[in-house]
């Protein structure tokens, strides 16, 4: 039977070549377009899976509300690890970690800088390690010993053992390689590619041993089935009874949600990457609809050359359970075709996608699980879009369809249809209109006025001795005459990390506190970065005079409620400084948010980042080599990496531009995949209507004429498309613009626009059939009835 | 003597929005096995109804049906399709063969649904080809055959599970007067060899070939008379 079934199949498509092809086209590029965006998915949820008992662990979370605000922070107190080891039940390891860091190692000539983390031993009984070589024993408790990753040891060791070794970090101490990790994968998101003791860092900022300072990580590994409700009810309060004045209250966030459930709105979760996963896995799915939907109305539309074939076999004794069974059969195995050719599309533009996305995902028909899905999705297709055609074609009465020489349609099938090209065209024209907005909103916020001029602006991070060396680094610098300015800060402009709730100022509400930015400048910042002093003035060359001084933002001065803040005493902590200088607001942190409250020092022992604008007229490329030099010989034995605030303010844009990107990608294909089956329908009304069309030739009908005639229902139900998609995209997008502060307003001819595109495309695909018809001789399409 | 088909007092009535046209109208017939009988009239006498309700595609509004001494006139569609398989044998003017298919494939296709085993489908298809001289045509498809000789398939296709009756709905209706004369007598031969066969149709030339002629008015039987004389080739 089975072969019967298959036999009949093959035939058909052979006869049917364009029907077939563009069929299998349609659901190739729809499955290969969901099986990039599942892989990409899976490498999402698969985060931090490479820890075993990932279920037990946690790193501690802290709310601190200021002004009836909550933020949300990862830095904890020092003295909280060993405290919550000692006092709290169900804890079976936690272990303080530095954020992350990069030290400069160095062996003869060759110095790399890598990222890694300063921790207690019992990190690594938190996170297990592969440890390749060496052993973990005794490592942490030395104050010089490290532990490194597979690739940094084989930078500069080979394939000889590097344990026992030793290598200089930040060009003064030798470090004892006491073990080799295997290399993370790249989808954590606690990477590091080195660890030493935390001993080591606590001694050299030992304001990390207060309670009152937030400035490590805390991670947590709990005892299987330990009531992670109980535990976070002790902790709540836990800081408090440590240090009553206190503001963070802790709590515990699963290793499982730290990727994909990250953001935190007023203290409490509110997803962040999970709905962009959500929101892909869904056009996913309605790019696989899509191309099913053509293949159930191209199944329909040439249901009459069918009707014979279900008429005889069920004449033949085929019960319609049969013919429903073939149907289905043949649609899976179609799609099963449609998922090898996409298996080929996918291997094929595998690096294209790669670096779309700045990854580097795989595609394996022998990772069984990517195979699975793969004849998974192929089978939902098959049976998804086989189903309605097979009910349907199983449904004609033997009687009417072998006696009429021809069949009508029945209207419930066309109508269906229609629905279906509606519905495609719909979800094409809201993913085009939300592309183009998407778009808008990116664009929108990179023209963005920062308050500062980003463009030549390189900032370094400082190592070794650059912080001393910082005056005749920059005095030799401006000497070149390739330098405008340069100036070392704490933070890069871009980022700012530290902030205080601890200020206070005449008139303020003592029951309110207030989040403030706080930054440690040189008197250079201000006219090297470009910020304008809008009252008062900028800090003396001389830091000490200005010591007890301070320059705050616009924002600021306006929480603070006076017209002019300068000469304003803000007190913090039992010592007060006055406000010299209030100056306009500059975007920070988040490119789509207004600026928050900021307080910068005249201070440079808190640096951190040395930041250069090059000269206007200076040639970019001569000039970093001219500089590097210039550190280099100041500071000899590390290596010099700058960064353009551009290129770091274009990262900032990664995610929404990666979504713009995607979003774009997929509704070009979605609407190329809604024109297939628009093709392949304009293709069967016209050769139904060949003797309608021959009729009117004859009696003198224009060719214009006809292929309009032919081509104006499809356009209507385009014309209807739009006003379903319309509205739900303005909502849709509505809703997504409101996550933003700085947005655009949508505006209507992006609507129009997108309108007209789908139209013109819509008319392109199906004024070529109409015009083929249009143009064949009458006398020979007469003679086909 | 056996009674193959029975009617009694059956009527059908097409209902549609606007018309409702009776198809049918008490019509009482006997077949006796054996038979050769045709069915003549004009367009829209009933001829098409009455074949259809016999060969179990349709299904009266009331009165009775006694196939072979069972009532087949209320079954459901399962068991009609079940009874159609054992019973029945169709030819139609249009041929009515899937294109897709070749000769042998489409004679075979009765069997596949019968659930024969391929030894017994292979030799069945082989002897039936053989029987009805078109057993050189096998791998053709449909296209590749003359008028003749795709009415000739879906004979064999028609009596390859030796059925008891083969309804044929006008058999020449599509062909040229030098293979209706081939058809008629493929036709006879079959009924020679103890199928009855039961023919709609137009040509008084055809209907000679049969013992016994049913003309049909209005959904009523006019006149069924057997035929004294048999036609000669």
């Amino acid at each position: 039977m089975l072969k019967n079934y298959l036999k009949t199949m093959y035939r058909s498509f052979l006869n049917n070549k364009t029907f077939s092809l563009l069929n299998i086209a349609g659901l190739a590029i729809g499955i290969a377009c969901a099986g990039f965006i599942f892989l990409w998915v899976e490498d999402e949820l698969n985060y931090n899976s490479f820890f075993a008992d990932g279920e037990n662990i946690y790193s501690v979370k802290d709310n601190q509300t200021y002004d009836g605000t909550t933020f949300t922070f990862d830095a904890t107190p020092g003295p909280l690890a060993p405290a919550m080891q000692q006092e709290i039940p169900g804890i079976q390891s936690v272990s303080r970690s530095s954020w992350p860091l990069n030290l400069t190692f160095s062996l003869g000539d060759k110095a790399l800088s890598e990222q890694g983390r300063y921790v207690d031993s019992s990190f690594t009984s938190i996170f297990h390690l592969k440890i390749i070589r060496g052993s973990l024993h005794g490592v942490f408790s030395e104050l010089h010993s490290v532990v490194i990753s597979r690739k940094l040891a084989e930078n500069f060791f080979g394939r000889k053992d590097p344990v026992g070794q030793t290598l200089k970090v930040d060009n003064k101490n030798d470090f004892i390689i006491r073990a080799v990790f295997e290399d993370l994968p790249t989808n954590v998101t606690v990477p590091f590619n080195w660890l030493a003791s935390y001993h080591l860092f606590e001694g050299k900022n030992s304001w990390l041993r207060q309670w009152n300072s937030n400035g490590v990580w805390t991670f947590v590994k709990l005892q299987p089935h330990t009531d992670l409700t109980a535990i976070n009810k002790k902790l709540y309060s836990f800081i408090q009874t440590k240090n009553k004045e206190a503001v963070a209250k802790i709590f515990l966030f699963p290793l499982k949600k730290w990727r994909l459930y990250n953001q935190f709105v007023n203290g409490r979760e509110a997803g962040g990457r999970i709905r962009y996963v959500e929101l892909f896995t869904t056009i996913a799915w309605i790019i696989l609809l899509i191309a099913c939907i053509n293949f159930m109305n191209l199944a329909t539309a040439r249901s009459e050359k069918r009707a014979r074939e279900v008429g005889v076999r069920k004449v033949m004794g085929a019960r319609k359970k049969m013919l429903v069974i073939q149907f289905i059969s043949e649609s899976i195995t179609i799609a099963l075709v449609a998922a090898f050719v996409s298996i080929g599309l996918m291997y094929l533009l595998m690096p294209s996608f790669n670096l779309l996305i700045g990854k580097t995902l795989s595609v394996s028909i022998e990772n069984t699980s990517h195979l699975f899905s793969l004849l998974l999705i192929a089978l939902i297709c098959g049976v998804l879009a086989g189903s309605y055609p097979a009910f349907y074609l199983s449904s004609f009465n033997p009687v009417m369809v072998l006696k009429a020489q021809k069949m009508n349609t029945g209207l419930g099938a066309v109508f269906i249809r229609k629905g279906l090209v509606i519905l495609q065209f719909s979800i094409s024209l809201i993913l085009i209109i939300s592309t183009i907005l998407i778009y808008e909103q990116i664009s929108y916020a990179r023209q963005r006025d920062l308050g500062y001029a980003k463009d030549k602006l390189v900032y370094v991070e400082l190592n070794g001795n650059m912080h001393k060396s910082y005056y005749p680094i920059r005095d030799e610098m401006i000497k070149t005459g390739l330098v405008e300015n340069a100036t070392i800060s704490s933070s890069s402009i871009l980022q700012f990390g530290s902030n205080t709730g601890g200020y206070s100022w005449p008139g303020k509400d003592p029951s309110k506190q207030v989040l403030i930015t706080v930054e440690s400048i040189t008197p250079d910042y201000i006219p090297t970065m470009g910020i304008h002093i809008k009252k008062g003035r900028n800090f003396y060359n001389n830091i000490p005079a200005d010591s007890n001084n301070v320059i705050i933002n616009r924002a600021f001065e306006k929480i603070i409620g006076k017209k002019d803040a300068v000469g304003i005493k803000l007190v913090n902590g039992g010592s007060a400084r006055t406000v010299i200088g209030v100056v306009d607001d500059f975007v920070y942190n988040n490119m789509y948010a207004t600026p928050s409250p900021m307080i910068m020092f005249s201070d440079t022992s808190y640096a951190n980042y040395l930041t250069i604008r090059i000269s206007k007229n200076a040639d970019v490329k001569q000039t970093l080599s001219k500089l590097g030099s210039i550190i280099r010989a100041n500071n000899p034995g590390y290596p010099v990496e700058f960064k353009f605030v551009e290129e770091q303010f274009e990262q900032l844009f990664k995610t929404e531009t990666l979504v713009g990107r995607l979003a774009g990608i997929f509704s070009a294909l979605a609407i190329l995949i809604s024109c297939f089956g628009l093709f392949g329908l304009a293709g069967y009304t016209a050769e139904r209507r060949t003797k309608e069309i021959g009729i009117r030739k004859v009696l003198g009908a224009s060719i214009p004429a006809l292929a309009r005639l032919l081509s104006v229902d499809f356009l209507k139900l385009v014309a209807i498309s739009c006003l379903i998609a319309f509205p739900v995209a303005w909502w849709y997008m509505y809703k997504w613009l409101q996550d933003y502060q700085y947005r655009i307003t949508i505006q209507w001819w992006i609507f129009l626009a997108s309108g007209i595109i789908c139209l013109l495309i819509a008319m392109v695909t199906v004024s070529f059939q109409a015009i083929k018809t249009a143009l064949a001789d009458p006398a020979k399409s007469l003679r086909t009835e | 003597m056996n009674s193959l088909i029975k009617l009694s007092y059956v009527n059908k009535i097409y209902l549609t929005s606007q018309v409702e046209t009776t198809a049918l109208n008490n019509l009482s017939l006997e077949i006796i096995k054996g038979e050769f009988v045709s069915v003549m009239g004009p367009s829209g006498c009933g001829k098409s109804t009455l074949l259809n309700i016999l060969g179990l595609l349709d299904q009266p509004d009331n009165g009775s049906y006694l196939l072979d001494g069972i009532e087949v006139g209320n079954l459901n569609e399962e068991s009609r399709t079940y009874i159609r398989k054992q019973k029945i044998g169709f030819v139609f003017q249009g041929f009515n063969l899937i294109e897709e298919l070749t000769v042998y494939e489409n004679v075979e296709l009765p069997l596949i649904y019968a659930g024969l085993s391929l030894e017994e489908r292979k030799r069945r298809v082989a002897d039936t080809l053989h029987r009805l001289k078109i057993y050189h045509r096998r791998r053709h498809f449909p296209e590749q055959l003359s008028g003749g000789q795709q009415q000739r398939t879906a004979i064999a296709r028609a009596v390859i599970n030796c059925p008891e009756v083969i309804l044929a709905d006008e058999p020449t209706g599509n062909l040229d007067s030098s293979t209706r004369a081939e058809v008629m007598e493929l036709l006879c031969d079959l009924n020679a060899c103890g199928t009855t066969v039961l023919m709609v149709t137009h040509s008084e030339h055809d209907a000679a070939y049969s013992h016994r002629i049913i003309r049909m008015l209005d959904g009523c039987m006019l006149d069924d008379r057997a035929r004294s004389i048999t036609k000669s080739a």
